[in-house]
């Protein structure tokens, strides 16, 4: 066992050069304090040395070895510190009564090498093992709160949804990809190219922040999965990474509470000579979902033929309307009032696409 | 007849611990030596004074080290005046503290001899 520290309590100059003495011929370095009081002193001073035993004399001025030994057992600090009571043959009774305040251990004053190098090892290996117990519960703690720390700062970046997949235990093989029934509803705005012409980059920006502020939360209390959003639009997508049986009602509903709040905020807006008009599209089908991008820049994406339909009908949507492809009709029927809104030719379908237009929902499934 | 001033055992025990080294040895008999003057007027003042808790402490550590060089019959002393003070009488206190004194002065004149001696 290599050398350890230790400090010497005795008002006896002749017992503590002893001990020092022993102690450095046995491999350990020495502390010396003459009573109790400047051992607690050293030991509270941020410039003493980690100190691994305390040997105690009992019989001190200033302050005794009992009051120490309490002092140092009631502070948090020092209570792990193993202490071995010096003590005459002729004074069991005190060994006693400092062991039951929680001394580790006795020696007697007619000082034995031998005995004092197994005592000291042996309060050494016991602090240390404590010591090695200690830290690693700190580190496991430092561990948790990190893991804490990486999750809240992730959830600021990620929707919540892919934040907590990120940490799941399975994160790593849906991240990988996987294929899935989800109904993706793309939102953006009408003329909002000739408002970022016509405004103030202030005010647009200004305007964008409003509008972020909105429409965010209202993804988040839908439960959506934020796929990217990029200036005046958003995708959001449902039934993962989370699986939600009502996805279709659900982009629904988030599309009627998104036109509902973009209707004050426009309101505001048209005060101020600018007018703004929200479209969205939305679409069920099968896409593929997981990690997408590359080193570097990787988002949570999906890919499919009925994300490219909600995008169309998004675009295709005019002002404060909401097209829904006849998937997500049919998927939401009981829940939302659409009407028919005719078959569409959109770019890249090579036959026209039958739309409906949402009027509302009649079941508020969701705040 | 065991040297109760200087138990001879006693004190090969203390080259014994610290290795023969005698060096260290002589200044831990100059500490003892030192020490041993402080106690011994601590216990004098108890002694006059008629205060048994006095005598405790000067007593238990003058017995320790006196112990530990060998000092038999002058460690034996002061274990019986300490446990009178603790027990909070110490009869003929002033007597027994003298005669502490009387049996340093020669445990000091065998400890300087042996050095002498060598």
């Amino acid at each position: 066992m290599t050398g350890g520290r230790v400090l010497v309590v005795d008002d006896t100059a002749f017992n503590r050069r002893l001990l020092v003495r022993l102690l450095a011929s046995i491999g350990h370095e020495a502390l010396e304090a003459e009573h109790g009081r400047a051992a607690l002193d050293l030991l509270r001073d941020p410039a003493t040395p980690p100190v691994d035993v305390i040997l105690l004399d009992i019989v001190m001025p200033e302050m005794d070895g009992y009051e120490t030994l309490g002092i140092l057992k009631a502070d948090p600090l020092l209570s792990d510190l193993p202490v071995i009571v010096i003590s005459g043959v002729d004074e069991l009774d005190s060994v006693v009564r400092c062991i039951r305040m929680g001394a580790a251990d006795y020696l007697p004053k007619t000082v034995d090498p031998e005995i004092l190098r197994a005592r000291i090892e042996a309060s050494m290996a016991g602090k240390r093992l404590h010591d090695l117990e200690r830290q690693t519960l700190e580190e496991q703690t430092r561990m948790l709160a990190t893991i804490d720390r990486q999750r809240s700062e992730l959830s600021r970046f990620l929707s919540p949804q892919v934040a907590a997949l990120v940490s799941s235990p399975d994160g790593e093989a849906m991240l990988a990809g996987h294929r899935r029934e989800i109904t993706s509803m793309f939102c953006d705005l009408r003329n909002f190219t000739g408002f970022s012409e016509a405004a103030e980059p202030e005010e647009v920006l200004g305007f964008l922040r409003a509008y972020h502020g909105v429409m965010g939360p209202l993804i988040v209390a839908h439960e959506g999965t934020l796929e990217h959003f990029a200036g005046d639009g958003f995708m959001t997508f449902f039934n993962d990474p989370i699986a939600q049986p009502d996805h279709a009602a659900r982009a629904v509903a988030l599309a009627v509470a998104m036109r509902e709040h973009f209707a004050e905020l426009s309101a505001d807006w048209r005060k101020r000579g600018h007018v703004l008009e929200i479209g969205i599209g939305i679409a069920t089908g099968y896409a593929t979902l997981g990690r997408i991008g590359f080193e570097g820049r990787y988002d949570y994406g999906a890919v499919g033929h009925g994300i490219i339909l909600a995008a169309r009908l998004s675009g295709e949507a005019a002002a404060g309307e909401i097209l829904i492809s006849s998937r997500t009709y049919a998927a939401a029927e009981t829940a939302i009032d659409a009407l028919p809104a005719g078959d569409r030719q959109l770019k890249g379908f090579s036959r026209p696409v039958p739309v409906y237009a949402v009027a509302g929902v009649r079941t508020t499934e969701v705040a | 007849m065991v040297d109760t001033v200087l138990d001879p055992a006693g004190f090969a025990r203390l080259l014994e611990i610290t290795g023969d080294d005698l060096e260290f040895v002589d200044e831990l008999v100059d500490t003892y030596l030192a020490d041993a003057v402080v106690q011994l007027e601590a216990m004098r003042e108890a002694a006059a004074s008629g205060d048994p808790a006095a005598m405790v402490r000067p007593a238990h550590s003058l017995k320790s080290s006196s112990e530990n060089v060998g000092a038999t019959s002058l460690a034996d002393a002061c274990r019986s005046l300490e446990l009178d003070g603790k027990a909070g009488q110490v009869p003929e206190a002033v007597d027994r503290a003298a005669a502490c004194e009387t049996t340093f002065k020669a445990v000091e004149a065998a400890l300087l001899a042996e050095r002498a001696g060598r």
